[in-house]
Parts: structure tokens; C-alpha cells; sequence
């Protein structure tokens, strides 16, 4: 076992490197510099000026080398200013001086670099946009997985019955509508004053605010999360995921209740429902449990959506934030977390499939 | 309270030769109310004595600002973008939020008048070749060092500095820039004593009072001139910031260790950025979550009055135009381009692209709001003519490219162009591109359109956008005529002698088909009610100072 997680591990500190070696390739393309140095800048810069600010800015150097300080294993750039004779380099902070400053802070030193899009250090900025995504993520499962595999064992434990049709249904209509446009569904219908059922509400005197939910989580970032302003931005998550986990769980339910034993049960006489708790339900969870796990990383993305629509400032929109701004530093950084993220889940989600499965075995 | 009456005990000239000549003008009926404030103002006379000249009651004319409560916070949804150099400020945004604590010389008012913030007043000499700059008495800075003239003189030394990349004010100082070294030139800028600052132009030029109240001109301690003012703070406003999360909000407080010169009211203003889709503003509106928007555009406009909020709204000299680039073919014809005009109905622009939120302007980028806006005869709108024309250029078989950035009315008011080039017999492909890498190539692609915003005199945009290899001119336009009218329109300070020369320059820019420039917008705010001296500003300028709740 100890084995088998150190070599995942280094699996993921490698996938890691080369991730984060592409997003840096991708990000130092010419075109995406022209667009770093117009944003930090003038958006109206001339050829000539954007050359010159990406040279005194340290994005002059060949490809790997930058690379490599970003990771802490060259020393940073400096450059001196010919007319003022003043030192800037990667690793001098606003106001320090030159010589106190450290030869090399990269990834190794602990140092995640510098946000140009939000003027501040990485690290100050990823850990609170990421607890805010974790509280999101947490609420959005909290839901999803409880209710999904409710409605895959309802609706797995008599295959065919009407009661399976119609959870059927819903699941998969579930699955289908992508969270861009559950979303807006629901704030249309939900969260406007103007459409759905809000201003009808409002006119019966039922809701006291002008609308039932909000429209937009942004409340709950400052003011806590109440029910109306994470309402619908947990719903939309929780319902895309929801049904295709539920149709896992359907389909393993179905297939352990034709199984031998659960016949035998029957025989012997077994309530219906101790067969379902206490024969089927544990054997029919194996297949779900590696589904849900496949989930995290799935979220990861139904976030980027969901936090933008919903002017939530987590992780998922901190990550479009620095893609359509060409914050490199900070891209580098989500993509880390990404791999971090994808990479646990895998490891759970197998180590967790052994005790589920006695039969499987890790080495 | 700051208003026209001088309760400040600001000075400023009284009268002017000219601005006696205006004043006779406008009571004859040759020159509106806000022409008339313009002029007279940028020859250094104070508002309320221009109001005094034409006889008006300054407290009842327009613009007047009214005292709200002390006290309260606000929150105004905008976007909050990284801070930097204020020389290299590209959106007005930045400016809204560092005026709680870097002030202007001089600001420009809704009703086209100029009113002294830093400066307690200012005069041009006749031929407007020399400024003298009079500084407000008592004005303080916020690390206990008093402002001085040195501060002024300082500035105008940074703003002149055409070595800082993106630094666009030494576009705006015009002649006080050194050709040769890219810096101030000698002995432009004199300190006559500490509350005094000359500026002598080398020839007539009458765009340094506008140029000093533009959002980029912030005006900096002497000692911290080019570094960033989220980095120390450092400023004469009343204000301070207490957070700045870019993209997220920013928070301004009042300044408990600073004695501000002038009044001020709100306790706290809160900017709170909801990106940039207007969807997601009207969402956050209905959640409560800010009482002032920064700009309502398009049908959103409506909606906000749906919901009960108050509305603001201006005509401004903002537009967009759709402009070929000549140095690319086949636009260097001029065929061509005078074939895309007749094919082009401004009004179907207006009405498509932005609602009809705006009046229909004639493709000369000059607008009847500017002092000097010449009338001249209708254009042709005719299409059969301009298919034929094409046919005549040999070019009725090139596929034309229009680009336009991916947002809201400049891109509708791209495709009502594109549509209508295709009813004339173009043969038109439309690119939208995403306005994160839009700008990187904006003044060179062959075909596209952008947005202006307002300036205070049509020469300005004239001199920015359309003089022979400005920075800005995205049409490649080029030629020797315009250039030197232009010129000579710069050194005429009485704005009926220049009308002389701008009816030739907008005939050329007619001519020659430079720009479709369909139409001037009208833009607007809405704020919920009990906010006072809120009200839309032509370039988008917010000044917490003057906000408040009503009394």
C-alpha cells in the first residue's frame, strides 16, 4: 500500500511538471505576451512599446529559463534601469532593497509567483478563492450524491416499474441539460423580478424581497451562505452530476437484485426491504462509490461555469479570470490545484474501492 | 458645499474679451447654453461668472449639485481593474476609484463647463500660447506635505514624458513635448511661485484645459511621479483605500488622518465588480447587491427603469466607428471606401445597434455637442450607386472582412453595417473576435470597428485619431491637407474662426471616406433612489466627493 501511494505520487508530481510546462508553453506564445503586456500596460500600446515593457518586465528570456525560475531551480531576473540606475527583478518586491532580496524564488522556495491580472501575490489569492469553491463543491455534493443515489436504488430496485421509468426520465433529462443552461433556467424562472414565478409570488404577498432566490451567490462570500443566495448555484451543480450517478447506481442496483443470492434471500422469505438494505445495497454502491469519485474533477469544471454565472469569485472563475487576461503565473498555479485535485480523487477512490470489494487487492 | 456660488472662495477671471463675444452670441441665439460654458470656461473663467455673463442664476442653471446627508455607504457596480502609472490609466474605471484620493486640476462638468479642483483658476493669454495656472490655497496631501506648485510642475514634467510606454497624456500635452527628446520641452513649465505655474506652448493651442481634465491626468505627489498609487496611497482626496481585490471590489474609506480641503459626505463607497456581461449587473441589482451602476447600456436601460430605478442620461461625443484601414487593399481606393459610405444608412445603425439610444451623426467624427461643428449638407445614402462604384474600382469581387470586438452594441451596430453592405452587393464575411485579445491589433486590421469615447472639442479626436501616424490612427489615414488645417484649427481659440477651417476638414473626412461614424450616443446611469449627484457623466467620470444620500 505504502508502495502504491508513493508511486502515485510521483506520478503526480511528473504529470504535474509536464501540465504545468504546456500551460507555461502555451501561455509565452508571442500573441498571448502582446496581450499580457496590453492589459498591464495600455490596451493601446504600439509594437515597439510592447516589445520594450515585456523585456524590462523579465518576459525577454528564452522559454526554459523562465520555466526554470518559475519552478526555483534558476535565479530570478534582474535588470537595471540604465537612465535611474534603479534594480527591479522577479524576485524584489515593491520598495525592497536589491540586496536583501533571495537569488531564486520559484515553486521550490515555496513562492507561486506574482498575479499580474489581480496585482498580487498568487498564494495570497488562490487559498481564499479555493476555500470559497470548496464551500460551493462541499454544499453541491452534500446534495447530489445523497439525492443521486437515492433516486438509482428507488429506481434500480424494480427494474421496469413505473416508479423506474419516471426517475429514469428525470435523470437523464438531468444529465442532459448542461449547467449553462439549468442555470439560466432557473434565474429566469426563479430569481427575476420581472419573469417566472417571483413577481407573481411577490404580487400574492408570499416572499418579502422582490424575488424568491437570488440571482447571484455573490452575498454569500461577505454576508455567510443563506438557503436563497446558495440556492441555485448548489442546485445547478448537484442536478447536472446527480443523474448520471443515479443511472450508475440504477444500473448496478438492477444488476446485483437478478444476482443468486438475492433470489435465495427471497426464497427464505426476506422482507423486500432487508433485501434491498441489508443483501443489495452495499454490492450495488462498488460502481457508484469509483463514479462519485470521477465527479471531483467533473465539478472542477461545472464550477467554472456555475461560478460565473453566479458572480461567485472561486476558483472555477478566478481560473476564466486569468485564462482571458494571460495571467501566466496564476494559470500555472490553478493548473497545480487541478492535478492536485484530480490525482486524490484517484487515489481515494481506489484505496476506497479496496475496502468496498475485499476481492480487490493493491500491491 | 461646492457649487457655483464660491462658497470655496475660489476666484478665477471674471471676464474675457472673448468670452463677451460668446456671451453675445448665445443671447442672440448663435450658441447653446453648454457651447457657450465650454468656451468661456476654457478661457479661465470661472462657472459662475460665465453663468453671471449670460444671466443666469448659477444655483438654478443646470448641473448645479445639491448637498446630500453626511454619512452612509454606497456601493457602485463597476469594474475594478489593477491600478498602475495614472499617465498609462486606459479606463475611466481606474480614474472613478483613485479620485476618492488623487484629485485633478481641473474637472469637467455634465453641462460642458470646466470647474477648478487643485486650481483655483486659470487664464489664457489672447492667442492661447500661454496658461497661467493659479493653484488652490491649503490643499494638503495626505503624508502632511503641502501641495505646491513643484507638485504641478512635476506632473506636467511626467505627462510630457513620451518614454513611458502607454503614458497617453504626452499625446494630450501636444506642444509642450519635445519632438526631439520625447521629453518636456525647455522652459515649458516655470513655477512663478509656490501657488503659480506657467505653461508656454511653443504655437496656439487650445486642448491643454480639456487635456488636464481627462480621467489619466490624476495628479500625483511631486516625489511619486510614474509609480503606482495602490502601492502608497499618497493623494489630496478625502479618501483611502481599505481593500482592492481586482475583479472582486474595491473599498474606499474616509481618510481619518487627513484634513481634506473641501466637503465630502459618504463615510464608505464599495465598487463592486460583476464582470463585464450586463446580464450578470441587472442579476446583482435584483439581488441588492450595489445602488448605482457605472453605465447602463443598450435594453438594459429599460430594465433598470423597470425595477424603479432612477435614470441619468447624457449626449456625449462617445461613438463608434467602422473604419477601413488604407494602408490595406482595396481600401487605399478610395472608390472603395466611398462605395461602403453611400451603401450605409447611419439611422439603420442608430436604430439596430443601439435602440436608438443616441442621435445619427455624418461620418465626420465631429459632433454638433463641439463648439466648432460645422453643418454641412446631407449625405447620400444610395447603394445601387455604391455597387456601382465597387464595379467601377474592380474590387466588386473581394470578399471584405468586417471585425468587431464580441460585445453587445458595437458588435450589432457592426452587423447592421455588414447587413447593409450585403444588400448593396458586397460580398461581406463578419469576424468577432473576444474582447481579451481584441485590442492587440486594433489599429491594423483591414476592417473593423471601435469605440471613442467623448472628447470636449472636435479637433481633439480629430488630432488623436486622424493626423498622419498618431498612435491611435487606426484608419491609416494620411493627408497633407488635413493635416495642416489641422494645425491651424489648433491655434484658433475663437471656435466660429475655427468653424472656418473644420468645415474643410470635415468635408475631407466626408470625401475621402475615411470612417462610417453612424451615430453619438447617449449614455446612461441608473441609481436607486435617494442617491443625489449621481447623475451620468459624459466620460464616465464618478467623483465620490459629491455622492450621497438626499438629505
Amino acid at each position: 500500500m505504502g508502495a502504491f501511494i508513493l508511486r502515485r505520487t510521483g506520478v503526480m508530481i511528473l504529470t504535474a511538471l509536464c501540465l504545468t510546462f504546456v500551460v507555461f508553453f502555451l501561455t509565452n506564445l508571442f500573441p498571448n505576451l502582446e496581450k499580457l503586456a496590453k492589459t498591464q500596460g495600455n490596451a493601446r500600446m504600439t509594437d515597439e512599446e510592447v516589445v520594450s515593457w515585456l523585456d524590462r518586465n523579465g518576459y525577454g528570456g528564452p522559454l526554459i529559463v523562465r520555466y526554470g525560475e518559475w519552478l526555483g531551480l534558476v535565479p530570478g531576473w534582474t535588470r537595471e534601469d540604465e537612465a535611474t540606475g534603479e534594480i527591479t527583478g522577479r524576485c524584489i518586491d515593491f520598495g525592497m532593497d536589491p540586496a536583501d532580496a533571495p537569488t531564486r524564488c520559484g515553486l521550490l522556495q515555496g513562492d507561486l509567483g506574482f498575479s499580474t491580472v489581480s496585482d498580487d501575490e498568487v498564494g495570497n489569492i488562490i487559498g481564499g478563492r479555493l476555500l470559497l469553491t470548496l464551500k460551493l463543491m462541499g454544499w453541491a455534493f452534500g446534495v447530489m450524491v445523497p439525492a443521486a443515489l437515492l433516486v438509482g436504488v428507488l429506481a434500480g430496485m424494480r427494474e421496469g416499474s413505473r416508479l423506474d421509468r419516471s426517475l429514469s426520465t428525470f435523470s437523464i433529462a438531468s444529465t442532459a441539460t448542461p449547467e449553462y443552461v439549468s442555470g439560466v433556467i432557473f434565474i429566469v424562472l426563479l430569481a427575476s423580478s420581472t419573469a417566472g414565478l417571483s413577481p407573481l409570488l411577490a404580487e400574492w404577498g408570499w416572499i418579502e424581497g422582490r424575488t424568491l432566490f437570488l440571482g447571484s451567490a455573490r452575498s454569500a462570500m461577505e454576508d455567510g451562505i443563506t438557503f436563497w443566495n446558495f440556492a441555485l448555484p448548489v442546485t445547478t451543480i448537484a442536478l447536472y452530476g446527480m443523474g448520471y450517478i443515479a443511472r450508475m447506481t440504477r444500473a448496478s442496483m438492477a444488476e446485483v437484485m437478478t444476482a443468486q443470492y438475492i433470489r435465495t434471500a427471497r426464497l427464505k422469505g426476506v422482507s423486500f426491504r432487508n433485501i434491498v438494505l441489508k443483501h443489495a445495497l452495499r454490492n450495488a454502491l462498488i460502481a457508484p462509490f469509483t463514479v462519485i469519485m470521477l465527479q471531483f474533477p467533473w465539478l472542477l469544471t461545472g464550477v467554472v461555469i456555475v461560478e460565473t454565472l453566479f458572480n461567485y469569485n472561486g476558483f472555477g472563475w478566478t481560473m476564466v479570470q486569468a485564462a482571458s487576461n494571460n495571467d501566466i503565473e496564476l494559470l500555472l498555479a490553478c493548473s497545480i490545484v487541478a492535478v492536485f485535485v484530480v490525482l486524490v480523487t484517484q487515489l481515494i477512490s481506489d484505496i476506497g474501492y479496496v475496502f468496498l470489494n475485499p476481492r480487490i487487492r493493491i500491491a | 458645499m461646492r457649487d457655483f456660488t464660491h462658497t470655496d472662495g475660489s476666484t478665477g477671471l471674471t471676464t474675457h474679451p472673448v468670452a463677451e463675444m460668446y456671451a453675445r452670441e448665445h443671447k442672440a441665439g448663435q450658441l447653446d447654453r453648454r457651447e457657450f460654458l465650454v468656451r468661456s470656461t476654457a478661457l479661465g473663467l470661472s462657472a459662475a461668472a460665465a453663468y453671471s455673463l449670460i444671466g443666469v442664476d448659477a444655483a438654478l442653471a443646470d448641473g448645479h449639485r445639491s448637498v446630500p446627508a453626511a454619512g452612509g455607504t454606497l456601493r457602485i457596480q463597476q469594474e475594478v481593474r489593477a491600478l498602475k502609472d495614472p499617465r498609462t490609466y486606459d479606463w475611466s474605471q481606474m480614474a472613478n476609484i483613485t479620485r476618492g484620493f488623487l484629485e485633478y486640476l481641473i474637472q469637467y462638468n455634465e453641462d460642458g463647463s470646466f470647474e477648478g479642483v487643485l486650481l483655483d483658476s486659470w487664464e489664457a493669454n489672447e492667442d492661447a500660447t500661454v496658461y497661467t495656472l493659479n493653484l488652490r490655497q491649503g490643499v494638503m496631501w495626505n503624508n502632511g506635505d503641502a501641495f505646491t506648485a513643484e507638485d504641478v510642475a512635476a506632473n506636467f514634467v511626467g505627462w510630457c514624458d513620451s518614454t513611458v510606454e502607454g503614458n497617453s497624456m504626452a499625446t494630450r500635452m501636444g506642444g509642450l513635448v519635445d519632438p526631439e527628446t520625447g521629453v518636456a520641452r525647455e522652459g515649458a513649465i516655470e513655477v512663478v511661485d509656490d501657488h503659480t505655474v506657467r505653461v508656454t506652448y511653443p504655437e496656439p493651442d487650445i486642448t491643454l484645459v480639456p487635456g488636464i481634465a481627462d480621467y489619466p491626468s490624476a495628479v500625483q505627489h511631486r516625489d511619486l511621479i510614474g509609480t503606482n498609487p495602490a502601492d502608497h496611497g499618497v493623494g489630496t482626496g478625502a479618501y483611502q483605500i481599505a481593500d482592492y481585490e481586482v475583479g472582486v471590489s474595491a473599498q474606499l474609506v474616509r481618510n481619518p488622518d487627513h484634513t481634506y480641503w473641501g466637503d465630502t459626505y459618504l463615510d464608505e463607497i464599495v465598487f463592486v465588480d460583476l464582470g463585464q456581461d450586463p446580464a450578470a449587473w441587472f442579476a446583482g441589482a435584483e439581488a441588492g447587491e450595489f445602488d448605482m451602476t457605472y453605465e447602463t447600456v443598450g435594453e438594459f436601460v429599460d430594465l433598470f427603469a423597470a425595477i424603479g430605478w432612477e435614470q441619468s442620461e447624457v449626449t456625449t461625443a462617445a461613438t463608434v466607428v467602422i473604419r477601413p484601414n488604407q494602408n490595406t487593399a482595396p481600401y487605399d481606393d478610395v472608390r472603395v471606401r466611398q462605395a461602403i459610405h453611400m451603401a450605409v444608412d447611419n439611422q439603420v445603425c442608430l436604430d439596430l445597434g443601439i435602440n436608438g439610444q443616441g442621435v445619427t451623426a455624418e461620418n465626420h467624427h465631429v459632433c454638433p455637442i463641439h463648439p466648432e461643428y460645422a453643418e454641412l449638407p446631407p449625405q447620400t445614402f444610395d447603394p445601387a450607386g455604391a455597387q456601382a462604384l465597387l464595379e467601377e474600382s474592380g474590387h466588386a469581387d473581394f470578399e471584405f472582412e468586417l471585425i468587431s470586438i464580441d460585445d453587445d452594441y458595437r458588435k450589432n451596430t457592426t452587423d447592421a453595417v455588414a447587413a447593409q453592405l450585403r444588400d448593396a452587393g458586397f460580398n461581406v464575411t463578419r469576424t468577432i473576435i473576444p474582447g481579451s485579445t481584441f485590442w492587440n491589433d486594433w489599429t491594423s486590421y483591414p476592417f473593423s470597428s471601435t469605440n471613442w469615447n467623448h472628447r470636449e472639442l472636435g479637433v481633439q479626436i480629430l488630432n488623436l485619431a486622424y493626423r498622419t501616424g498618431v498612435p491611435w490612427n487606426e484608419s491609416g489615414f494620411s493627408n497633407a491637407e488635413f493635416d495642416e488645417l489641422l494645425t491651424q484649427a489648433n491655434g484658433i481659440q475663437d471656435a466660429d474662426a475655427r468653424r472656418e477651417v473644420m468645415v474643410r476638414l470635415q468635408q475631407i473626412m466626408q470625401e475621402e471616406g475615411v470612417t462610417i461614424q453612424p451615430y453619438w450616443r447617449s449614455l446612461f446611469r441608473h441609481y436607486s433612489p435617494g442617491i443625489v449627484n449621481a447623475g451620468m457623466h459624459p466620460k464616465f467620470e464618478i467623483n465620490v466627493h459629491y455622492l450621497g444620500f438626499s438629505a
